[in-house]
């Protein structure tokens, strides 16, 4: 591709202990494609996307977003930058309404300013409406609009999964880590997972998606990148990568 | 008997004051704070002694307040980035401190001695009466404005941070700063409630800042079920109503002294907080619906 990554890690590097979780692992997504990190249980996915959005520090390597070093920026000013997370357990604020969760998802509100609570009133509730029917239109899309009013903690793991989704697109990102979209996700909401991953990646926003469903991964990546034990092992198309001996060996153990 | 009414009656709000402030805190933002009663201490002291200084009583008041603000700044500065557990034994420590520290600087405090004879808001007669309604006005004005807080999107992140501040953090919120403006909001409520204790007090001694002021403040927000404005008002009237009754009823059922009352009074209201855990956790004004969800 000619264009500049959206995302380039570069030697990223983490250790717990003696464990090398993630060691000198490179990486590059590219605007408006869907890239995928496969490999096996432990291979060092998770702990990679925590040391994108800097949830975790790296103890070496770099990061750049859109060509700025973003390693030393704090976890929320990353997501201000366009590049939100979602996790693997899908956390939800259980004592929130699926609403509000959306809510919160959004970027610049004036309310959640202290000094502007008091004197912009008007602003915020109209910010608020408007959220709302945004709130609303992605609740929609995702079939979770009848739980608008529920508490988040009331619903089910592949429900969580999808609130975490389109809480995610709230804040209107460039760059989506989803974490196992479809983990617990039964296979028909698994379809209607992709279709609406194709559908926002039209409409250019970029994917960076661990998974280890395969069909999922093979539809719909542009690029699929492949760790194992905390190193880089291939990279390619999906074609590619599928007939991989190494990838095979990795997963497969043959 | 009216004398009594007024009395409880500016215990009770000057403690629900003293109480929403950790409401902020912990039921809204879930930050851990074992040392409140801090922040009484330095409102306390400090509208005291400036207003002795002949600084107008406003002005020593919101000197009062502040320093209740900048010891929250310094307590979440040191501790809010470190695990949550941390806040909770520095601010016991600083609280504890504190105390120590007006019991031993007599140059400045009179130690014991405790300080009499500054300036209070009313002069008079009914004095306590106006005390009262003074308190109450107050305590209406902090409970407006804290209602139209949570209810807003800044306590809408609180919220969020309560239930876990990681994925806030990853919607792009700074964590640490919404942390810090909830201690230190709370903090200054704190602070103020000293400033009205002392008046009417009318005279303040350090022994009047134990740690079990903080623990009465835990109290009344648990009873009321936290995060909820409301039930920490109910929480204070409730805690008063107990303490008035037990005051004039124990003393007629159990043949013990004065301090051994004391300790029993205490220990019925631990027992009390034990069973309200165990059938009630939400507290008296929560929702039972809330608890059941899961994490
Ligand atoms: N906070 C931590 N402390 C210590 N070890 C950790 C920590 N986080 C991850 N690890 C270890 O790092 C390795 C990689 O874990 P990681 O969660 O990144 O794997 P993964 O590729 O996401 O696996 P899965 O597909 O099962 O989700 C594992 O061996 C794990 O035990
Ligand atoms: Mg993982």
């Amino acid at each position: 591709m000619v264009s500049e990554p959206l995302l380039n890690a570069v030697k990223v590097t983490k250790s717990f202990g003696a464990l090398r979780a993630v060691d000198q692992v490179n990486l590059q997504v590219y605007p408006g494609s869907i890239t995928s990190v496969i490999g096996p249980n432990g291979a060092g996915k998770t702990t990679l996307f925590n040391l994108l959005c800097n949830f975790i520090s790296p103890d070496q390597g770099e990061v750049f977003l859109a060509g700025e070093p973003i390693h030393r920026l704090p976890p929320h000013r990353i997501a201000r930058r366009g590049m939100v997370r979602t996790f693997q357990v899908a956390r939800v604020l259980s004592r929130l309404t699926v609403l509000d969760n959306m809510r919160l998802g959004a970027q610049g509100q004036t309310g959640e300013n202290f000094w502007c609570t008091w004197y912009q009133g008007r602003a915020i509730s109209r910010q608020e409406r408007q959220l709302r029917d945004q709130a609303m239109a992605i609740l929609e899309s995702v079939g979770l609009a009848a739980m608008a009013d529920t508490y988040a903690g009331a619903l089910s793991g592949g429900q969580r999964k999808l609130l975490e989704i389109a809480r995610a697109l709230m804040s209107e990102p460039k760059l989506l880590l989803l974490d196992e979209p479809a983990a617990g996700v039964n296979p028909r909401l698994i379809e209607q997972i992709c279709e609406y991953i194709t559908a926002l990646n039209r409409q250019g926003l970029t994917f960076l998606i661990i998974e280890h469903n395969m069909d999922l991964i093979m539809s719909l990546s542009d690029q699929v990148w492949v760790l194992a034990e905390g190193r880089n092992l291939v990279e390619g198309t999906p074609a590619q990568v599928q007939t991989n001996h190494q990838v095979l060996e990795a997963y497969l153990g043959c | 008997m009216t004398g009594y009414l007024v009395f409880v009656t500016t215990s009770t709000a000057i403690l629900a004051l003293f109480s929403l402030g950790l409401n902020l805190q912990w039921g809204f933002t879930g930050l851990v704070n074992f040392g409140h009663v801090g922040f009484m201490i330095l409102g306390a002291y400090a509208t005291v002694l400036l207003s002795l200084q002949g600084v107008p009583l406003v002005l020593a008041t919101g000197a009062g307040v502040l320093l209740g603000v900048l010891l929250a700044l310094v307590m979440g500065l040191t501790t809010l980035r470190l695990r949550e557990d941390y806040l909770a034994i520095v601010t016991l420590g600083i609280a504890e401190t504190l105390r120590l520290v007006v019991l031993n600087e007599q140059w400045l405090t009179q130690g014991s001695f405790g300080v009499q004879g500054f300036a209070l808001p009313f002069a008079g007669e009914d004095y306590k009466l106006l005390l009262m309604w003074l308190c109450l006005g107050v305590l209406g004005v902090v409970f407006w404005g804290l209602e139209r807080l949570v209810r807003s999107p800044w306590g809408r992140v609180l919220k969020a941070i309560r239930e876990d501040e990681e994925v806030v953090k990853a919607l792009g919120k700074n964590v640490f700063w919404y942390k810090l403006q909830a201690l230190m909001l709370g903090g200054g409520i704190a602070a103020l409630s000293g400033a009205f204790f002392a008046w009417q007090e009318t005279s303040i001694y350090p022994e009047d800042f134990q740690p079990q002021q903080t623990f009465d403040a835990w109290t009344v927000v648990i009873l009321g079920g936290g995060g909820k404005n409301l039930g920490t008002v109910l929480g204070a009237v409730i805690f008063w109503a107990y303490t008035s009754l037990t005051r004039f009823v124990l003393p007629n059922l159990v043949p013990l002294d004065d301090a051994r009352l004391g300790a029993l009074r205490i220990m019925i209201i631990g027992l009390l907080i034990m069973v309200l855990i165990r059938w009630r956790p939400q507290g008296i004004l929560g929702k039972k619906g809330e608890l059941t969800l899961g994490k």
